[in-house]
């Protein structure tokens, strides 16, 4: 091969499809390996060469590895928008598959399984049941891949061909490759299953963990990622799985090292010696300290793991303190954690080196950094009681530096400190007042005033200062408007004087008559009322002692820290949100243009039916062409917002839309006709493949077309939102459309009381926004993994306290028979996990599981034919018990 | 598993773009610069590695300019993806010779079928160049390596030190020497990246009394300040203690090896007989490292999984069949006492209310016959300041100082700094405002950067180099080369 590949991306002129087109039906073998190449170029600066199929297909049959190479990687490209040529490529492909050339066989496997056409997918079985036996451990591995893309584009046929079983053969496989693919390819389809498929026995583990010592790097993250899901049965097991774990931890691949380290973290959970755990968290310190040496990109990985580390298990790194000072030329982002981190191992026995540390990042150029090296002063002050005093003097002498932005952080922390440690430090008030005329940020302003008014009776011109900012009051920002006024209040009561008394009078007047601040105003009559009926009550309310506050910023929630270590080394880790709020599992497959040409031609009928089906059950024919188009389904961007989905691109985000029946009942009318000008819609949510849906009927009962549906979820308990734009086609009079729009959780979680209530807002183009509400049936939540073992079924109801049990009778329920109750159960993924007879009544134990990882522990106790059940649950999320009893009902009922 | 992987230019184009699972939009590429480039409105803010746009994950890493990206949907582990990026990055250049924007769209076709054997379907198969090349059948087309930058902390050795063969590190592994015949040699690096930070140094006149009074309130408090304040009092005994004690050092060390031997034969690597691994297995600490003896106590260390460790816990040897291309055989972290290579002093001196005096002297610590490389001394100062007047050290060739007026920096470039010597740079500042406080607290830290060859602060040696032999070909060449760069190397005042 001679001269250089990038004369192929010389730009196209008129012509060159037809002259590339002559140059690949040349019968030099060289022009054609050019002009093929010239093609790839082509495709990947993105122009459309798919005119050129035909040709391109013609070279396929080569002896040349190289050029089947790039027909091949054309062919995955096009293949898709050319269904009725690609099928000209199968018989080489078949070809391909026996040849003696093991590459050969394993490229025609792998290429195939990528083309997502169903004609080429139906001559795929033989082949790959060949390559799954191959001699040759390349094709095996690359069989076992396939088997995974074969899952993706038609289920069923995996399951019908015996592929799952052939798979499972091969986790005791000779070459550990091997096992690591068949690992990866049954952890992938276990995802999109919820039939436990893949599930570790203590057989398959002993293999596993000897297959860890032999595989590649990257095979022993898939293994190590497919054990992490594996609970050890007692601790000496864990100890066990620890001891064949830790040798990874010396390795220079970080993946395998933070891939280590959360199994180790994991099975640390059930380990009880206290000294086994010790001489754990010793030997894991060293590596942890050591990602810190990689790349930035890695570092920032680990720190964020070691952020969450460091809160579950702060022993660990806790003299390790020094490794996490900043470098000077470290990226921003990578300060930014290591101050995290350095204020959460902070203590009494480091804190001088630290502060010393924290006053010289509070003199570096970068703002923000500046901002967050004096603001973890401040924290430190609040964390450590005893080093209060030194961070304090730290921050004064900050703030004679006299830097605008350094003297207004200073400010907001000393607040914090002041209401940390009251009637403490107010000696430094003097100090501070210097710097009020340089205040231009409204938090530093505010928290100025707090101060002022806090301490009003110590400042002697307390008065004076808080009328200096009252002149401007009408311009200010309302979180500096609603602390001049507290303020202002504040001094009245304590210096119930002439000067005061005038000041009130001016906010109060200000606060009432001349904002449209809403708060303002209310908190202003608030006030005005007390102090013209009850000044006493007055001091009573306003000068109340307030709590001590404490560090917890940045400090996460027990429950959602251990599922977040649960998530150690990936993207749930770094992000610090649970898998559920940004993963949705719904796949998305592209749409090629060819796609939108059908759909606009043909309307949803053909494609969108299989769609919906897909979660269910996969289309049965694969004769069908539309099908694998059908399940260009659901974009699991979360958008939170309306605006943003007006404004994003809608060939990226493609919803199922599905005119005939969804499965299941009937949906329940949520806005009647009557109420929406003749918009009716039907919606429940429902559960599907481990994904919630917001499945819904929209029938269009008025004299107008009605188009640009779109919808929005108020806050609410679970923060269920839309995990895409709805999709709905215009819907004319007399007709309904129908469409399944995936959720995600926890996106705008409302506080209070756990309540099943969700708000739901249907706008479209001709009409009124609709407003209607729905109830979340808590069993939708209820997740595929939340089977538990019998032992740990056992120990969890022993260890939750009688306090943790509560119970409802169904005095109306018939049950029928034990089974037909279990399988109706089931299906909502409630798991049955023993039975016992007490007197004639069965007496039934069943486990269930929410997000953020809240078990139910359920005991039903039922005889059959005799009405009445009697359901006592017992779990750690109490207060969801209601909606949980809610959501049992409606499934007896039905 | 990923999604897609492509390697975006500086300006944003697409170098290389492979869909793998085809759940991420084709246009996620543009998508990505968007975000990256604008991630905060002032441009300031890099974006982090990872981050999430509309339900996709970006991973992305920077080598020699370009952008290494990979996106998924799923909750893939980061490190995994990062990891990898670097890894690709690295079996390309190890194909291609030199990583360019140029040297790939030149070799795209090689790129791509690289990049089908190491993903399939979104899980990484391999990223090793040695098992590669089983697969992987175009031929690499050599871009010219002289003026493009290299990657990867071999390329040090580009820096023209006379005895070492910089052509090495921008050779193919694949591809032949122009004779068609193919050098036998092995290269074994030993590169340490050094951070050392120095505390506050004198600097006589800008102690004001309020300053002095401040600090003697607080004098039990700050045990660490106390040292330096009998310091400012003038408790000096000799010149040698003006610069600040060492707060912090780290070395972050690898071995790194090339080797472009044919019949992949068995080598051993022979480390210093008194290594210690683990800050706690040296039972006693007392003799420090600074004075040059004693034992290299390694805080911690990993090895590439080619490595057998049979005999290295008995004679600290390790033996390995090293794969083609560029690998580090083991990565260690030291944080035991070394003697830093420079020292800093510097002393600011207020001269009226407009002026300020600067003085910087740096001292190179080790041995003369050494001789260190592309000294970069940078300052930043007072926001106010106007304009720099500089005085340097008469008849020493290849300096230069500069006053970066935009950042408001001070910088010293030295071209080669010989061990033993000592270099002074005076600059006289102008201020456009009156000075209010404390000087020392508007200008600093100091910092460093530099490469010195043949030196390496930690003492890990390699003390041989055994090539198993096979057959009678001739004896390999065999490359030990040692190198120190700066990572932070920073004083403050």
């Amino acid at each position: 091969m001679s001269g250089h590949d990038s004369k192929y991306f010389s730009t196209t002129k008129k012509g060159e499809i037809p002259e590339l087109k002559e140059e690949l039906n040349s019968q030099y073998k060289d022009k054609r390996k050019d002009a093929v190449k010239k093609v790839i170029a082509a495709m990947t600066v993105g122009k459309d060469v798919s005119s050129l199929f035909t040709d391109v297909v013609n070279c396929m049959q080569t002896e040349n590895l190289e050029l089947k190479k790039l027909v091949y990687l054309y062919l995955i490209n096009y293949a898709k928008s050319q269904p009725d040529l690609a099928i000209l490529a199968v018989n080489t492909f078949v070809k391909d598959s026996q040849d003696p050339n093991p590459l050969i066989r394993a490229l025609a496997v792998r290429t195939m399984g990528c083309i997502r056409v169903d004609k080429i997918t139906e001559y795929l079985c033989d082949p790959l049941q060949r390559c799954l036996k191959d001699d040759d451990p390349y094709v095996r591995k690359t069989a076992a891949i396939c088997v995974a893309k074969l899952y993706d584009i038609n289920a069923e046929l995996v399951e019908d061909r015996g592929f799952l079983d052939a798979l499972k053969d091969l986790i005791s496989d000779n070459n550990p490759m091997v096992v690591a693919n068949a690992v990866a390819s049954l952890a992938e389809i276990q995802e999109h299953s919820s039939r436990p498929i893949f599930e570790i026995t203590s057989h398959t583990l002993s293999k596993l963990l000897t297959a860890l010592n032999e595989c590649t790097e990257w095979g022993q993250v898939f293994i190590l990622d497919a054990l992490s899901k594996y609970k050890a049965v007692d601790a000496r097991e864990a100890e066990n799985i620890v001891e064949r774990v830790t040798p990874r931890l010396q390795h220079a691949n970080c993946a395998v090292v933070l891939s280590a380290v959360k199994m180790i973290l994991l099975q640390m959970e059930l380990i009880t010696s206290t000294d086994v755990v010790r001489n754990l968290c010793k030997k894991m310190a060293p590596p942890l300290v050591t990602l810190l040496s990689a790349e930035p990109e890695i570092q920032y990985v680990a720190l964020r793991n070691i952020n969450l580390i460091v809160q579950k298990r702060p022993t660990i790194l806790a003299h390790e303190i020094k490794v996490f000072f900043c470098k000077y030329n470290d990226p921003i982002y990578v300060k930014m954690e290591k101050l995290e981190i350095m204020i959460k191992l902070a203590s009494d026995r480091n804190i001088d080196q630290v502060l010393l540390e924290f006053k010289e990042y509070a003199t570096e150029v970068d703002v923000d950094f500046v901002r967050k090296a004096v603001r973890a002063i401040g924290r430190c002050a609040i964390k450590l009681e005893r080093a209060a005093e030194r961070c304090i003097s730290v921050l004064l002498e900050l703030i004679k530096i006299k830097v605008n932005y350094v003297v207004q952080e200073a400010i907001i922390v000393i607040k914090d400190i002041f209401r940390r440690y009251p009637n403490t430090y107010e000696s430094i008030i003097a100090t501070l007042c210097e710097s009020l005329d340089t205040l231009d940020e409204p938090e530093a302003k505010a928290s100025m005033i707090w101060i002022i008014g806090e301490y009003a009776e110590r400042i002697d011109n307390a008065d004076e200062l808080l009328e200096s900012f009252l002149e401007t009051f009408p311009e200010e920002p309302p979180q500096v408007q609603l602390q001049l006024l507290t303020a202002t209040v504040k001094l009245f009561l304590k210096k119930p004087t002439e000067g005061p008394q005038q000041m009130i009078q001016v906010v109060l007047n200000n606060a009432t008559v001349e904002t449209d601040n809403p708060d303002l105003r209310d908190r202003a009559y608030i006030y005005w009322r007390l102090l013209s009926t009850d000044p006493e009550a007055a001091k009573d309310v306003v000068l109340a002692e307030k709590p001590v506050i404490s560090d917890d910023s940045n400090q996460l929630d027990p429950s959602l820290l251990d599922e977040l270590l649960a998530n150690i080394a990936t993207l749930s880790s770094v992000y610090h949100k649970p898998p559920d709020a940004f993963v949705t599992r719904v796949k998305t497959i592209q749409k090629t243009e060819e796609e939108e040409y059908h759909d606009g031609e043909g309307g949803y009928s053909e494609s969108h039916a299989h769609a919906a089906a897909t979660g269910a059950s996969p289309p049965q024919t694969t004769s069908n062409a539309q099908s694998s188009a059908g399940r260009s389904q659901a974009t699991p961007a979360p958008v939170p917002d309306l605006l943003d989905l007006m404004g994003m691109d809608n060939s990226s985000a493609i919803v199922s839309a599905d005119p005939t029946t969804p499965a299941g009942p009937s949906l329940p009318v949520v806005l009647p006709a009557a109420t929406g000008q003749g918009l009716q819609i039907n919606a429940q949510l429902i559960r599907r493949d481990g994904q919630v849906f917001y499945s819904m009927l929209l029938e269009n009962n008025s004299q107008v077309p009605l188009d640009g549906f779109m919808i929005q979820f108020n806050k609410n308990t679970f923060g269920l939102a839309a995990g895409g734009p709805l999709q709905v086609p215009p819907i004319q009079p007399g007709t309904s459309a129908s469409t399944l729009l995936p959720m995600v959780l926890f996106q705008n979680v409302s506080p209070g009381p756990p309540s099943s209530l969700l708000q739901v807002a249907v706008k479209n183009n001709q009409q009124p926004v609709w407003y209607f509400n729905d109830k979340i049936p808590l069993s939708v939540l209820f997740s595929e993994d939340g089977r538990m073992e019998r032992s740990s079924f056992l120990e969890t109801w022993k260890s939750l306290p009688d306090s943790n049990e509560i119970s409802k009778d169904f005095p109306t329920f018939v049950m029928t028979s034990v089974e037909a109750t279990l399988d109706q159960l089931a299906a909502s993924n409630m798991f049955f996990i023993a039975k016992r007879k007490h007197s004639n009544q069965d007496v039934l134990y069943l486990s269930a599981k929410i997000p953020r990882g809240i078990p139910f522990l359920i005991e039903l106790t039922a005889a059959v034919g005799v009405p009445g059940l009697k359901c006592a649950i017992k779990t750690t999320g109490l207060e969801m018990a209601p909606l949980f009893f809610e959501a049992m009902e409606s499934l007896l009922k039905s | 598993m990923i999604s897609q992987f492509f390697v975006l230019s500086q300006r944003g184009d697409n170098i290389v773009f492979r869909d793998y699972r085809r759940d991420v939009q084709k246009g996620s590429a543009e998508i990505f610069f968007r975000k990256v480039k604008f991630w905060k409105e002032d441009g300031k803010e890099e974006a982090p590695p990872v981050f999430n746009l509309d339900g996709v994950n970006y991973f992305h890493v920077k080598v020699v300019g370009l952008l290494f990206v990979a996106t998924t949907r799923t909750n893939l582990a980061p490190s995994l993806a990062l990891e990898l990026l670097q890894r690709i990055a690295r079996a390309i250049k190890d194909y291609l010779g030199v990583l360019s924007e140029e040297s790939m769209r030149k070799n795209f076709v090689l790129v791509y079928e690289l990049l089908d054997e190491v993903i399939d379907f979104g899980y990484v198969q391999t990223t090793s160049t040695e098992v590669l090349k089983s697969y992987v059948f175009n031929e690499p087309i050599v871009v010219d390596a002289a003026r493009l930058p290299t990657l990867g902390p071999a390329a040090l050795f580009m820096q023209g030190n006379k005895r070492m063969p910089g052509t090495a590190v921008t050779k193919s592994v694949v591809a032949n020497d122009p004779g068609g015949r193919k050098r036998e040699e092995i290269f074994v690096d030993i590169i340490e990246k050094i951070s050392v930070t120095f505390s506050s140094s004198v600097s006589y006149s800008s102690i004001s009394s309020a300053c002095l009074c401040s600090f003697a309130d607080t004098l039990d408090c700050y045990l660490l300040e106390a040292w330096s304040i009998l310091k400012r009092l003038g408790v000096m005994l000799s010149n040698d203690d003006e610069q600040g004690y060492v707060l912090t050092s780290e070395i972050d060390g690898t071995i790194q090896m090339k080797s472009y031997l044919t019949g992949n034969p068995e080598i051993r690597l022979a480390l210093n007989d008194d290594l210690h691994i683990g800050r706690g297995s040296v039972p006693s600490f007392g003799y420090s490292g600074s004075s040059g003896t004693g034992a290299v106590i390694l805080d911690d260390c990993n090895f590439h999984e080619s490595v057998h460790m049979d005999n290295f816990d008995i004679d600290r040897t390790l033996s390995l069949v090293p794969p083609d291309g560029e690998f580090p055989v083991m990565n260690y972290r030291i944080t035991q006492e070394f003697k830093p290579p420079f020292t800093v002093n510097t002393l600011i001196e207020e001269a009226g209310s407009l002026k300020a005096e600067v003085i910087l002297k740096i001292r190179a610590e080790f041995p003369s016959s050494i001789t260190a490389n592309t000294i970069l001394i940078e300052m930043p100062l007072p926001t106010y300041t106007t304009r720099v007047n500089f005085d340097l050290d008469r008849g020493i060739v290849g300096q230069n100082a500069d006053f970066k007026e935009s950042q408001k920096k001070l910088e010293w470039n030295i071209k080669k700094i010989v061990g033993g010597s000592e270099h002074t740079l005076r600059a006289k500042l102008n201020f456009s405002q009156e000075l209010h406080g404390n000087i020392t607290k508007e200008a600093g830290p100091v910092s460093l950067t530099f490469t010195i060859p043949m030196y390496n602060p930690s003492r890990l040696q390699v003390k041989y180099l055994q090539i198993a032999k096979k057959g009678k070909t001739t004896n390999p060449y065999r490359w030990v080369r040692y190198v120190t760069q700066a990572n932070s190397y920073v004083a403050r005042i």
